[in-house]
């Protein structure tokens, strides 16, 4: 059980609306007659988990890439047929410099290669020669040079194109860029090549809505070479520790920018009273930005501010007042601030908020009071917060609220039953140690959770009983200790159930994944630190959905593991012991 | 059989296949017409012309039709293509929608 407290540490707060635009697939062809999302994975070896029926395209492609080196061109076929191709081989990692070729002139509108291994310059031929059909390439990750960059000039219909992570190109490289004047979306996470100099490049992008240069850590001084670039709504400049005040000063006159993120860089207040005349302004993340409160000020007068972080500012009460203005606001971070209930009298007047994080800030039950009126909030994050039992009965009442995060708070079993009316919740964080059976009992009447976190309460196996009445659980975490095979008993019938964490319940055996070899629709199981044996592994068969198996600390050795993957568990990606 | 329970696909070079309606079902595009309101001569005469599907592809996809309902039923065995048909195979599945 010592692993339990730290897990905190490595707990990212959800900030949803927020959150960093990962650097996803980005895909131009609105083809909507089969979707990409059905990787043929999941039919591998045409074992296929229960109802779904492989369409004749999805074995026709599925042969494709068992049989890659058989064909020598697709270039016959429709474009939206190899551009499905295409995306298999990418997904499953078949695509090779030899089968590449294959798709030379086959007119693709989107070449997505993020991270995919061994992308060079000997790519970009075959990439260039979609030519104008080319709409978003993604080479996130590879090793293409100057010289690879120089083919994408005949792609000039190019809208999205993302080098994220790519150090192999030089400024020389970023001017080849510079042509493709169709582009509306441009990212080059943490290139050292983005430079003052490398983004004169960046004037010609006229088209540009999006730019994101999240942690590039030279370009300071270059954001003059923005100020044409009039149809800007996105800039990501995050992580990037080297701008300062001046260069927010060089992108005050983007007037239409929605969004801006400036997380974790050197501005100050000074740098974000330049954001007075961004009236557009919908999204400002500021989080871990060296600035005070009285920064407010400036913020308070962007009228059309929806999401806000303030997270991890070391911001105190002082200045708090002037955010009592925003009331657009939809979404407040204002985590692990020194921030105390005299602060949340302000949010008093916030009504259209929705989320409202108040992560490890120095809040009690007092102050929630002032968060009664808020009834749209649908998320709130209480979690190392001084909140206890008494500090619910202020907010019981918000009936739209959703997900509720009370791990590491004082609230204890008798507080729960003010939650017990509360059933809008869907998910609901309740990971303390003095969370026990007792409470799970007043909880009964929430039969809207999907998700129930109780990683370090003290459930036992009696508590287990009250699980039954959360019919639609899909994701359940009990690592408290106190589980022996007895209580899976309550837990095997959950049929809803996707993820489920049982780890650190050092008494289960064997019998327990027996019981579980009902819950096919499993795709995290977690039963680490347990008793459990090779000879239980047997039971996992029909659980064909898992992804994610760990059965670390047990009794079980990597090879049997590696074994089962193999003859059973097609979709299995991460196991442990490995 | 009873002819109102099978429909006839005629493909490029003429050659006729008679199916179970059900089995050529699977097929969305067959599917449309055999089903959709108003006047489609498939629909009243129940045979389906593919001037632009070879006889081996149109044979290839009857048997596609009835492998997915054996699927269906549980039989999941494995259904085979040889390499030298696949891409054109699956310009007839495209144009099938199935």
């Amino acid at each position: 059980m010592g692993g339990i407290c730290s897990r905190k540490r490595d707990q990212q707060v959800n900030e949803e609306g927020l959150q960093r635009v990962v650097s996803g697939r980005y895909c131009r062809s609105a083809s909507t007659k089969w979707f990409r999302a059905k990787a043929l994975h999941s039919m591998a070896n045409h074992r296929l988990g229960g109802a779904s029926r492989p369409s004749l395209m999805e074995l026709c492609i599925h042969k494709i890439r068992e049989d890659i080196d058989k064909y020598s061109s697709f270039s016959i076929l429709p474009r939206d047929i190899s551009q499905q191709i295409f995306n298999e081989l990418v997904d499953s990692h078949c695509l090779t410099d030899v089968s590449l070729e294959a798709f030379r002139d086959c007119a693709l509108q989107d070449i997505c290669l993020v991270e995919y291994p061994g992308v060079h310059d000997g790519w970009m031929d075959t990439i260039s020669s979609q030519g104008q059909s080319l709409l978003s390439v993604d080479l996130t990750g590879s090793q293409v040079t100057d010289k690879g960059l120089h083919f994408l000039k005949d792609c000039s219909n190019l809208q999205a194109l993302t080098l994220d992570f790519c150090n192999q190109f030089s400024d020389h490289g970023l001017k080849h860029v510079s042509g493709l004047s169709n582009l509306t979306s441009l990212s080059i996470r943490k290139s050292s090549t983005v430079t003052p100099d490398g983004m004169r490049t960046f004037s010609n992008l006229v088209k540009l809505e999006k730019l994101d240069l999240e942690r590039c850590p030279e370009v300071h001084g270059g954001f003059v070479h923005l100020e044409g670039l009039k149809k800007l709504e996105s800039l990501n400049i995050g992580c990037c520790k080297c701008v300062i005040d001046s260069d927010i000063k060089a992108i005050s006159g983007l007037t239409n920018l929605k969004e801006l993120l400036i997380f974790n860089t050197s501005v100050t207040d000074l740098g974000i009273s330049y954001l007075r005349d961004l009236q557009k302004l919908a999204t400002l993340d500021m989080e871990g930005c060296n600035i005070t409160a009285a920064c407010l000020d400036s913020v308070s007068a962007l009228a059309a501010l929806a999401c806000l972080n303030l997270n991890r500012c070391g911001l105190s009460d002082d200045g708090f007042e002037k955010i009592s203005g925003l009331t657009n606001l939809k979404r407040l971070s204002l985590g692990f601030n020194y921030i105390t209930d005299a602060c949340l009298i302000h949010l008093k007047g916030l009504m259209d908020l929705e989320f409202l994080n108040l992560d490890s800030c120095k809040i009690g039950d007092e102050g929630l009071a002032n968060l009664t009126g808020l009834s749209h909030l649908k998320a709130l994050e209480l979690s190392d917060t001084e909140v206890g039992s008494n500090g619910l009965r202020y907010i019981s009442g918000l009936n739209k609220l959703e997900s509720l995060n009370l791990s590491f708070t004082l609230v204890t079993d008798s507080g729960l039953k003010r939650l017990s009316g509360m059933t809008s919740l869907k998910s609901l964080n309740l990971d303390s140690r003095q969370i026990t059976d007792a409470g799970l009992a007043k909880l009964t009447s929430l039969s809207g959770l999907i998700k129930l976190d109780l990683f370090g309460s003290r459930i036992s196996d009696s508590g287990t009983a009250y699980l039954r009445y959360f019919k639609n659980l899909q994701s359940l975490e009990i690592c408290g200790g106190g589980l022996t095979d007895a209580g899976i008993q309550n837990i095997k019938d959950i049929a809803s159930l996707t993820q489920l964490n049982l780890s650190q319940n050092g008494n289960l055996t064997d019998k327990t994944l027996e019981l579980l070899s009902g819950l096919t629709g499993l795709r995290s199981l977690n039963v680490s630190n347990s008793q459990i044996t090779n000879e239980g592994l047997q039971y996992l068969k029909p659980l064909k959905n898992l992804r994610t198996l760990n059965l670390e600390s047990c009794k079980v050795s990597a090879a049997e593991l590696k074994k089962l993957q193999l003859a059973e568990l097609p979709n299995l990606i991460t196991f442990r012991p490995e | 059989m009873k002819k109102e329970d099978t429909v006839k696909l005629i493909s490029a070079e003429g050659f006729e296949f008679v199916v179970d309606k059900e089995a050529a079902m699977v097929s969305q595009t067959i599917h449309n017409m055999l089903t959709s309101p108003g006047s489609f001569s498939e629909r009243q005469h129940g045979e389906v012309t593919f001037p632009e599907i070879s006889t081996t592809i149109l044979e290839k996809i009857c048997q596609y039709f009835y492998w997915h309902l054996q699927f269906a039923s549980g039989k999941e065995t494995e259904f085979p293509i040889e390499p030298e048909l696949t891409l054109e195979l699956m310009m007839a599945a495209n144009y099938l929608h199935t």
